[in-house]
């Protein structure tokens, strides 16, 4: 008896205090949709039921969502969220762009990253179905209708008379030009190019090849296995050029396009999850982005293999 | 009641008791990709050179030691100093588990050893295996072969 009277005691008291929290509700603004996302239906239908409550302008919450404090933490989601990746203005960007952000999207849901796990824990049925994606896949694996055109091959032979009249010295005895560090400070490390094979990619979303290089200290971690917390020095360079088909069915590597490094140390580099991210674009090595924000593209994107260390290369060992 | 519960427990699991993401990637070598068999020189202890993808699913990277990649970055005509070592390995092709809208190696098809004004040689199987015979239209084709642009 005294047991029921405490329970309900209880509940009282919390509904109290869950009645005060209702007091405080900043707002959840609506902007209007100015360019939602080109897809056919099929696959904007998903976006919709999945992503939009946090990545778009139309966010629809249910009701216990609309209760403080849940209210506060979604709210918050919604708001990062769509600061992210916004559905409802993303159709003014370019056709590629807005493909690329739905390979990104595809790869987040399938690393379990997307929708965000604390919000899935919740709304249990709210996680994309497996029919639903294999819509999303087929839809990408699929060619869009003036698919991109094959890399200038003038445009590629020029780059690299250029670079074989330049570069054209026994590498090392001739110091490169000065090449700007990254707007977060990062320095561009011209010997990139002399360390060693780590893996390579064929990178059909976006008609690129890749080659996956390490320096010493990452060859030694591969060699021996320890490769779950990549050990202070490490620097990887991935190396991208545009695919050049070569007429027979197969495809070369075209001009190049840019150069990335991720250099571990996990004190200098604390905030940004423990790299230096740095990119650097076309033959003149120009610092990728407008200013230090440009990390966090490098680092959101990262985010679904954070369990290796943000690394996504699985490396193939015997390189020494 | 019972929906007051309810909404208590959302509140509580979502306002701090959230679990963390589900581990869906682990750290992991390629193993699949990695040589198995004795070869006259290990292409991947060299630099590389350039990279191609084969029609049928299968991709290549070539690679050099210090003289043949020298070489490469500062001349367009394949003519190699004797002596110059190349070889290329072509990998079988897997989707990429971590990137859809990527491919990465998966098993070893073959390795081809090239050594300019020297001996051209190919290992396939898995172990790799040398195969009998030259082939020096081959061995032509991958000294023509022009560097990747690194600058
Ligand atoms: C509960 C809110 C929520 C839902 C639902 C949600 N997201 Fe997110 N999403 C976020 C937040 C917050 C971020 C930024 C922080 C982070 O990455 O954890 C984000 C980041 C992303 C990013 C990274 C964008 C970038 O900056 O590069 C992608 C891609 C993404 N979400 C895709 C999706 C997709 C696809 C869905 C639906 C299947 C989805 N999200 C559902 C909240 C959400
Ligand atoms: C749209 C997603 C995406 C973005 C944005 C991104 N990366 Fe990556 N990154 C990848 C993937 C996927 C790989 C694996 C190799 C591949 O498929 O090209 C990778 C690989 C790398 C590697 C090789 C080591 C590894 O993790 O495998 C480096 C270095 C790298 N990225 C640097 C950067 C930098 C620097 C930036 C920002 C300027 C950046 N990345 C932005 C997806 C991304």
């Amino acid at each position: 008896m005294t047991r029921m009277r405490f329970l309900t005691g209880t509940g009282i008291v919390l509904l109290l205090i869950g009645g005060a929290m209702q007091a405080y509700r900043p707002k959840l603004e609506s902007p209007p949709v100015t360019a939602e996302i080109q897809a056919p239906d099929e696959v904007r239908q998903i976006l919709r039921q999945r992503c939009y409550s946090c990545h778009s302008n139309e966010t629809k919450l249910p009701w216990y969502d609309n209760l403080a404090p849940a209210y506060w933490v979604v709210r918050d989601d919604v708001l990062e969220g769509r600061e992210h990746l916004n559905f409802s203005t993303i159709g003014a960007k370019p056709e590629a762009v807005q493909r690329g952000m739905l390979f990104e999207s595809v790869n987040t849901v399938q690393l379990g990253s997307m929708p965000l796990p604390r919000y899935l824990a919740v709304h249990r049925d709210a996680g994309v179905t497996p029919d639903e994606l294999a819509t999303l896949r087929h839809y990408l694996a699929t060619p869009p209708a003036q698919s991109a055109a094959p890399a200038p091959a003038a445009a590629a032979e020029t780059q690299f008379q250029h670079w074989i009249a330049s570069n054209g010295k026994p590498m090392g005895t001739q110091p490169d030009t000065q090449v700007q560090p990254e707007w977060n400070g990062v320095p561009f490390l011209p010997e990139y190019k002399n360390w060693k094979p780590v893996s390579s990619t064929e990178r059909w979303d976006n008609h690129t090849m890749r080659q996956i290089l390490g320096n010493d200290i990452a060859l030694k971690a591969i060699a021996d296995g320890k490769i779950d917390n990549w050990p202070d020095g490490t620097v990887f360079a991935k190396v991208a050029w545009l695919q050049q088909p070569d007429g027979k069915g197969g495809i070369t590597t075209g001009a190049f396009q840019q150069v990335e490094l991720m250099i571990k140390n996990s004190k200098t580099y604390a905030s940004t999850e423990g790299w230096g991210w740095g990119r650097w674009r076309g033959d003149d090595l120009k610092p990728y982005g407008k200013d230090a924000a440009f990390q966090n593209e490098c680092i959101s994107c990262h985010e679904p293999v954070a369990h290796s260390d943000h690394v996504y290369t699985a490396p193939i060992g015997g390189a020494q | 009641m019972k929906q007051l519960f309810a909404a208590i427990s959302v509140v509580l699991l979502l306002s701090g008791c959230s679990p963390n993401p589900p581990k869906t990637v682990y750290p992991q070598l390629n193993r699949e990709a990695e040589f198995r068999g004795g070869l006259s020189w290990n292409p991947r202890s060299g630099r590389v050179i350039t990279s191609w993808i084969n029609p049928g699913g299968t991709m290549t990277t070539l690679y050099g030691d210090d003289t043949a990649v020298n070489y490469a970055r500062s001349h367009a005509d394949g003519a190699y100093p004797a002596g110059a070592k190349l070889g290329a390995v072509t990998w079988k092709q897997q989707e990429d588990a971590r990137w859809f809208g990527g491919r990465i190696p998966a098993q070893v098809a073959s390795v081809e050893i090239v050594v300019a004004g020297g001996p051209y040689e190919k290992y396939e199987g898995s172990p790799l295996a040398a195969v009998p015979g030259s082939d020096a239209q081959r061995a032509q084709f991958l000294l023509q072969q022009r560097a990747a642009v690194m600058p």
